[in-house]
């Protein structure tokens, strides 16, 4: 795409193609092909060495999907009476969730607390949080035994006493609300504004929505252990504050996952970054990592609690004490030290780092709670290569959608142009509103007028 | 079928009918010389047990029999109540002892049951295999299910054993 | 605009608040403690009679029609089978509801055998953990599950304290769990007792009501105290189970998790259900109060109409400029 970029193609950023009297609509192909001829996409989709890694993964993992649906569970996995819960739910969803929930974060921080400033981002944290909840839901569809019958628990059956069962609730309706915050972006990107003004106007709702779904099946996740009390080794166990810890563990990690992707993004994509994204983003990642800061020294802080309560002392002598120490020092000590350190001395490379950090020790600590941790009076299980394949595969589906919408939708970039209709029905009048701060975005009159 | 010249004559009679309800042959001893014992018969054939013999060597009734026989019930926590008991109408393991002790009909009788130290009776399966291998383990005897009954096609059937074992490429189960 | 949204929003979120309630409820009614139907059945284990004949296990095959097994039943070297690495022992799973395992105890003397089975808890973690209520606790005691509406989160099995489910994981259309039913369908419901205390020559399985059980249980020790340690498991563990053991030894020597405390499963959740109609409850008002707090601060004007908005805005600049 950069080279194309050099040979002087403009990705498509509005409804209109070229400028004053000349400008003609992009049709909806043209717009999924980003403006590129359908050869000049494919072009520099192959040119580009990421595809060809994500090419053999998914020639691998994409027929093995297909085994684990005819021929069942046993032939991919390692999945046993004894181990009911392996990888797809360890990882894809347990780690994913709290990963996700960048979207109520920022959402709260913007539309909550009016904090505009973290606006460049926001759109970037909803949608990884409506992504990392979607493939959460498409880990969990593999891992189900009858996955046909998902929406069992809120049609045919209902048992309202069982964690899972608000898990269920929540995520559904959790979906929907994050489906209603991106799809601004999405109304823009088909050009239709009554949309867009609708979801603008239940915003607040839909926020403040997210945040209770959000704190319920963030922390319901981890209550669902609390029903495992002899299986989850004490350490990683606490009836009184399991959700707690899952909860308070998904702001760093949420919050990190954001700043995780916009590194990458910033790497990888720039070309599809506009100036109000790219001149921001340093100073919002301070911010995100400030926050993040302030989630992992709590969860710290839970955590030692967690162990004071129930008396764990002892267990930290053990071997699995050394490993719980370990996951902490490494996930959650480093990071915060690193934080610190980059953030008084406004070191931006060092806190995206810490991040990183953050989100692996994220992802260890849901895997250590569902897998390692899990049975530690019985005996270890190691997953199947072949469920580690299917996780990989999903995971790339994963980051293929993401890029899809990353190219197309407007997050990193702002949509440019007023639609026709607008134009037409009121004219423009451009306030003279002064923005919050330099660096955010006049209000834009149009809408204001509309509404 | 020889029985001996007893004073009671009711017990005596008693006997006879039972004898002739289920093969048994008299001892000189005063008890039965063979009892067959079929009631539970099915996956195993019915034990001809040689009570004769097995008289000569408890030598005594007691030791099987509790205070049925009327030699009263010794010491111990039967012998509380028991220890004067006459000799009762009834002395076979099934008179007392249900083949079918936990049906519906026999739980109700047991709720009923005013006599609390008899809620725990063991039906006659359990009183057969008690009595018999208690002893056997202790004094050498043979205790393998086919050394007393040998197990019939029904058996082989239900353990899916002999001509019923499972091929060898039966499903292996999961752990 | 912003006080039509607000007035929705508050709407919304006492209609929210409602449906909370209610389902609050029934969540406090479930969670409550239950000790099981009075006149649920039970069965007695009494270990010091078993003598690992296998009879149970062939009887739960025949009675449930499970596959064939891949020994014979009368094949005694099942006891010597051990699994991942030699550490454990066998487990009830899709093929057999109910397993008997030997153990060798401390000090010598005789083996003990020990039946596992589900153990029909009073207040069941296979139930209370599922989504879609596919457990039943049956009035006469049984914990039965229903196949039909069984999604397959195999949350059951993560929650059993005792590791008894077992899920046909084999099979690519219709993997259900697989355990023992207490034989409801075909003898419980109609007062029989199931297969396996029918078949058992030594009845080291006495059935009866859980009460009449529990009574037994002790006066079996009160009349043999040298032969029993001074227990009766499943009498009080999780909350009480319908199946309770006597043993000669330790219980922790024989296979039984002696850590499992008296409390069901469900007490340990209890903590996260009392705090879900909380979150419901105060979050919108707390939530909804700190954005009228924030937006009175901002004194722009600046509150519902922004993020979003910027596109317009930058791309009017542009295409000014």
């Amino acid at each position: 795409m950069k080279s194309m970029i050099r040979q002087g193609i403009q990705p498509v950023a509005s409804h209109h193609n070229g400028e004053g009297k000349s400008r003609k609509s992009w049709s909806l192909l043209e717009k999924l092909l980003l403006g590129l001829s359908p050869r000049q996409y494919l072009e520099q989709a192959i040119k580009n060495p990421f595809n060809w890694i994500l090419g053999v993964l998914f020639a691998v993992g994409l027929p093995l999907i297909a085994y684990r649906f005819l021929f069942g569970l046993s032939v991919v996995t390692h999945s046993s009476n004894d181990y009911p819960w392996g990888l797809f739910l360890g990882f894809g969803l347990f780690a994913m969730v709290p990963l996700s929930a960048s979207g109520f974060m920022l959402g709260t921080t913007v539309e909550i607390f009016g904090r505009h400033d973290f606006e460049p981002i926001e759109r970037l944290a909803l949608l990884n949080g409506l992504l990392g909840y979607l493939f959460a839901v498409i880990y969990l569809l593999v891992d189900l035994g009858q996955p046909w019958r998902l929406p069992y628990p809120m049609v045919v059956a209902f048992g309202p006493a069982a964690v899972l069962f608000l898990v269920a609730w929540h995520v559904a309706t959790y979906l929907s609300v994050q489906v209603a915050e991106v799809s601004v972006a999405f109304f823009e990107w088909i050009g239709w504004l009554g949309g867009k003004r609708f979801v603008r106007r239940i915003a607040v709702g839909l926020t403040v929505a997210g945040i209770i779904l959000s704190t319920l099946h963030q922390g319901a996740l981890g209550a669902l252990f609390t029903y495992a009390p002899g299986k989850v080794h004490p350490l990683w166990y606490s009836a009184s504050f399991q959700w707690i810890h899952f909860f308070c563990s998904a702001i760093p990690g949420g919050l990190c996952m954001v700043i995780a992707v916009s590194t990458i993004v910033k790497k990888t994509m720039a070309w599809r970054c506009d100036g109000n994204f790219l001149d921001n983003l340093d100073r919002c990642t301070f911010g995100l990592a400030k926050g993040a800061s302030m989630g992992l020294i709590t969860y710290l802080a839970i955590k030692l609690i967690g162990v004071a309560h129930d008396n764990e002392w002892g267990y930290l002598g053990t071997g699995w004490g050394a490993w719980f120490m370990l996951e902490l020092a490494i996930g959650v000590i480093l990071p915060l030290a690193l934080f610190a350190w980059a953030i008084h001395n406004q070191r931006v490379g060092v806190v995206r780092l810490a991040a990183f950090i953050t989100v692996f020790g994220v992802v260890l600590n849901r895997i250590n709670t569902a897998l390692i941790a899990f049975n530690w009076k019985l005996y270890p299980e190691i997953p199947h290569p072949f469920e580690v394949i299917i996780c990989l595969t999903i995971f790339a589906i994963y980051v293929v959608v993401y890029r899809f919408i990353l190219y197309r939708l407007p997050i990193l970039f702002a949509w440019k142009a007023v639609p026709v209709e607008a134009y037409e029905t009121e004219p423009v009048t451009v306030q003279s509103a002064p923005a919050l701060k330099s660096s955010v975005p006049a209000p834009g009159a149009v809408y204001r007028s509309i509404d | 079928m020889k029985p001996t010249l007893s004073l009671h004559i009711l017990g005596m009679a008693l006997i006879v009918l039972l004898c002739a309800a289920s093969g048994v042959a008299a001892a000189p001893t005063g008890g039965p010389g063979q009892v067959k014992l079929d009631r539970l018969a099915n996956l195993f054939t019915a034990v001809n047990f040689d009570h004769a013999a097995h008289v000569e060597i408890a030598g005594d009734c007691v030791t099987c029999h509790h205070h049925t026989t009327g030699d009263g019930a010794g010491g111990g926590r039967c012998g509380r109540c028991h220890a004067q008991s006459q000799k009762s109408t009834v002395v076979a393991c099934r008179d007392c002892h249900d083949v079918d002790p936990f049906s519906a009909v026999q739980l109700e009788r047991k709720a009923d049951d005013r006599y609390q130290y008899h809620i725990d009776k063991p039906g006659l399966k359990a009183a057969y295999h008690w009595n018999c291998m208690g002893c056997h383990e202790d004094s050498g005897g043979p205790t393998g299910c086919e050394d007393c009954h040998a197990r019939t096609t029904a058996g082989d059937e239900f353990y899916q054993s002999g001509s019923f074992a499972p091929k060898a490429a039966a499903s292996a189960s999961h752990h | 605009m912003s006080g039509i949204s607000r007035r929705r929003f508050l709407a919304g979120s006492i209609a929210g608040c409602a449906a909370t309630t209610l389902c609050g409820t029934q969540k406090a009614l479930a969670a409550g403690s239950f000790t099981g139907y009075p006149e649920g059945m039970g069965v007695l284990v009494d270990l010091t009679r078993c003598i690992g004949c296998r009879s149970c296990e062939a009887a739960c095959n025949k009675e449930q029609k499970l596959p064939a097994p891949a020994k014979p039943f009368d094949d005694m070297s099942v006891f010597d089978e051990r699994f991942h690495g030699g550490t454990q022992m066998r487990r009830p799973d899709e093929n057999a509801y109910t397993v008997v395992n030997r153990y060798q105890p401390e000090g010598g003397g005789k083996p003990i055998y020990r039946k596992v089975q589900c153990n029909h808890c009073n207040e069941p973690a296979c139930l209370t953990s599922c989504f879609v209520n596919a457990y039943t606790k049956t009035q006469e005691g049984a914990v039965v599950y229903n196949p039909k509406i069984c999604v397959g989160c195999r949350n059951c099995m993560i929650a059993c304290p005792f590791n008894i489910p077992g899920y046909s994981y084999s099979s690519a259309f219709n993997p259900v769990v697989k355990k023992c039913i207490f034989c409801h369908e075909t003898r419980l419901k109609t007062g029989r007792p199931p297969a396996c205390v029918e078949i058992c020559p030594q009845q080291a399985l006495t059935f009866g009501k859980r009460k009449d059980m529990i009574k037994i249980a002790h006066q079996r020790i009160l009349n043999e105290p040298g032969r029993y340690v001074d227990h009766l498991y499943g009498e009080k563990e999780l909350g009480g189970t319908g199946w309770m053991y006597l043993s000669s030894v330790a219980f922790d020597q024989v296979g039984f998790d002696t850590t499992t405390g008296n409390e069901p499963i469900i007490a340990n959740v209890k903590d996260f259900l009392g705090t879900v109609p909380m979150v419901l409850a105060i979050w919108p008002a707390l939530f909804t109060g700190f954005h009228l707090l924030a937006k009175r601060k901002d004194g722009h004007g600046h509150d519902d109409d922004h993020a979003g908005d910027h596109s317009a805005a930058h791309g009017e600049e542009e295409d000014k400029s």
